[in-house]
């Protein structure tokens, strides 16, 4: 059913006038397209499509379709959620994605492997390090990259820095979509030093790209690691101060207790992962499954709750500051000086010193920076655990210098299947606080 | 010994020399070449009890045809595993030879014993295959977006409609087909929107063309009033 040649359907075609120059009224419903210009595949769905006929709600009502987005500060983002509601109860919940579509997946396959880092981290622009990692370990992967250990423990400190900076975002926002205004300056409090240390590593406080194919960029400024053993101090009295501030309060309970319940059967149904599905009770991390990077010499617990409410999914990210707090302090410990960048001179970019004195490294650098390296022909997929779940870069090689295809597995963009099935019956009110916990980057949804 | 060492030290004196002498000599070695990941959660007594074929990939791959496929999902779904993920490829420019145009794959994964394995479908344009929707609920949205970016068709999709792209946006743009850089993007019913054009009116000193309706910015035409809500309410 490619949508190029229906001639039958007489909907559009060489045929067709073309659309009447926009006039103010029901012809010009700004934003949308007139119903008469509607395919049987757009985004766009009539009532009466989504509901099956359904017009009377059980409480004797009309149902009513409410636009949420997208431009809504709940959504976190654009997102545009179509929501059918009998009275105050919502029926079906149809979101519109796509407002942040970039093409990432196009883009890679134009750019070289190298370049590709620039790109994975604008994804998830809240935890940018595990995409850049998922990106970098599937290469290396490929190319079979020999990563210096030094490289390997600081991607585990800034993997783990990356999800607190996450989870930070996500009790300060989550909070104020519930109507708590307070938490979100002491969480953002915490996350202006983090991006500080951030900053202080490569230069940027978001969208970082700083990993490289067989290591990192650079190494890391000298004072860096004793303001990271700082920062974890100043972290851990947020953490307490968050767990007093608001997990007793009466109001949040009352919002998030028993409201959106995913039982385990029907998270795996849906796919999700991450804190989503461990909140559902299924204990599925890959820091400890499917270990990348060392995780399995590190000592941290998976958190799990069998409850499976927003509450759960709540509580779940505070327990995980303390896990994450635990590794990159084990981390910090094993930092030994030593190279960041794979030796190999057919990957990494060779030291400037040597641009001076040695032809052939001339040579190389001029080779990596124009033409880039050539993986052999594969495919490959390495997964990842973000602070949304299960990321992994799965990459076809054909054995040039650029990825033939490549394909993000977007954690947000499964995980929000679920918004569908756990507001049903719910209230509006609650629809904001299951969205908030849920828990979606709209970048990681849209790519 | 001590008469054994000297022995002992010249063949490999020898040896070295002529090791160091033939690594030397290619200046730029080849890349080594992707070997299969030791099969720590092997998934081949699996491949074997579904009765597929297994594909020699880096990563556990068992073939698929669109006809076995809902079966071989059913008997993986009742072992446990879960839908991960659903990638399309266009193997149209690849430099090897492809049985078929597109792939499809099934990304499952068993999250309680962490087996993983890929189920691949080969199809040709025009070819479709049979949704996974009633098996994993998961494939709702992956589909999707298989069908919105490749124009791979799943049979049997309760809503099988565009995800990503916008609704008037000709064509799929991952295909390798799909036109890039100085080509003007195809819209429905013939319009189109220039590069040139549209970087002219990111510019703000051109009212350009701003958006995939092809519409002037607005406040520079006349005709151009704010969206008000259409009658009924919103769709």
């Amino acid at each position: 059913m490619t949508t190029t040649d229906k001639p039958g359907t007489g909907q559009h075609g060489a045929d067709q006038p073309r659309r009447p120059a926009p006039t103010h009224g029901a012809q010009a419903p700004g934003g949308t397209l007139a119903p008469e210009q509607m395919q049987p595949d757009h985004q766009e769905s009539t009532s009466a499509e989504r509901l099956h006929g359904q017009t009377e709600g059980q409480m004797h009502t009309q149902i009513m379709s409410l636009n949420v987005g997208p431009q809504h500060p709940s959504t976190h983002g654009v997102l545009r959620l179509v929501v059918d509601m009998d009275g105050e109860y919502v029926v079906k919940v149809t979101p519109h994605m796509g407002y942040l579509h970039t093409g990432f997946e196009k883009t890679f396959e134009n750019r070289t492997y190298q370049q590709g880092v620039t790109y994975a981290p604008r994804t998830d622009y809240l935890h940018s390090f595990g995409h850049e990692l998922a990106y970098v370990l599937s290469v290396e992967k490929l190319l079979q990259a020999d990563v210096p250990e030094r490289a390997t423990t600081v991607r585990v400190i800034l993997h783990e820095l990356g999800r607190i900076h996450s989870h930070l975002v996500f009790v300060g926002t989550g909070l104020l979509d519930l109507g708590a205004l307070t938490p979100f300056f002491y969480a953002f409090r915490e996350k202006e030093a983090l991006q500080d240390l951030f900053e202080a590593v490569c230069g940027y406080r978001m969208n970082q790209g700083y990993f490289r194919v067989g290591g990192l960029y650079r190494d890391i400024p000298d004072d860096w690691a004793p303001r990271v053993e700082k920062f974890l101090d100043q972290m851990e009295r947020g953490v307490t101060e968050y767990t007093t501030l608001f997990a007793q309060n009466p109001i949040f309970l009352d919002r998030a207790r028993g409201v959106g319940v995913i039982p385990p059967e029907v998270a795996i149904d849906l796919g999700l992962t991450g804190p989503n599905l461990r909140a559902s009770g299924v204990p599925l991390d890959h820091r400890k499954d499917n270990p990348y990077c060392g995780y399995e010499s590190y000592d941290f617990n998976v958190i799990t709750s069998t409850d499976g409410d927003s509450l759960a999914r709540f509580n779940m990210r505070l327990l995980e500051f303390g896990e994450s707090i635990k590794i990159v302090r084990q981390a910090l410990r094993r930092l030994k000086p030593g190279p960041v960048k794979d030796p190999n001179r057919k990957i990494s970019l060779p030291p400037r010193h040597e641009l001076e004195t040695s032809m052939e490294a001339v040579i190389h650098h001029f080779k990596l920076v124009t033409e880039g390296f050539h993986p052999p022909t594969g495919e490959v997929y390495v997964p990842v655990e973000s602070a949304r779940g299960e990321v992994g870069y799965y990459i076809v090689s054909d054995g040039g210098s650029m990825p033939y295809r490549v394909k993000i597995r977007a954690p947000s963009f499964v995980n929000l299947q679920a918004l569908e099935y756990a507001c049903v019956g719910a209230q509006f009110a609650d629809l904001i606080t299951i969205l908030a916990t849920i828990d979606p980057v709209l970048g990681d949804v849209d790519r | 010994m001590d008469p054994l060492k000297p022995a002992d030290a010249k063949p490999m004196g020898r040896e070295g020399v002529a090791q160091s002498s033939t690594s030397a000599a290619p200046v730029i070695p080849s890349p080594a070449p992707v070997t299969p990941a030791a099969p720590s959660r092997d998934v081949a007594p699996l491949i074997a009890e579904l009765g597929l074929t297994e594909d020699h990939a880096a990563e556990p791959t068992a073939l698929v045809t669109p006809g076995d496929l809902h079966r071989a999902a059913q008997a993986l779904k009742d072992h446990g595993f879960m839908l991960m993920d659903t990638v399309g490829i266009d193997y149209s420019t690849y430099t090897e030879p492809r049985p078929k145009r597109f792939a499809v794959l099934h990304n499952l994964y068993h999250p309680r014993d962490h087996r993983r394995l890929f189920l691949r479908v080969w199809l040709d344009d025009g070819e479709t295959l049979p949704s996974l929707y009633p098996i994993w609920r998961a494939a709702n949205y992956l589909e999707r977006e298989v069908y919105d970016l490749l124009g791979v068709t799943f049979t049997g999709h309760p809503d099988l409609r565009k995800v990503l792209t916008p609704d008037d946006l000709e064509g799929h743009p991952l295909r390798k087909d799909f036109p890039l850089g100085e080509t003007p993007t195809l819209f429905r019913d013939g319009r189109h929107l220039d590069p040139a054009a549209f970087r002219a009116g990111l510019t703000g000193r051109d009212a350009g063309l701003t958006g995939y309706r092809g519409e002037l910015r607005r406040g520079r035409g006349e005709d151009r009033l704010p969206p008000v809500m259409p009658e009924g309410g919103p769709k």
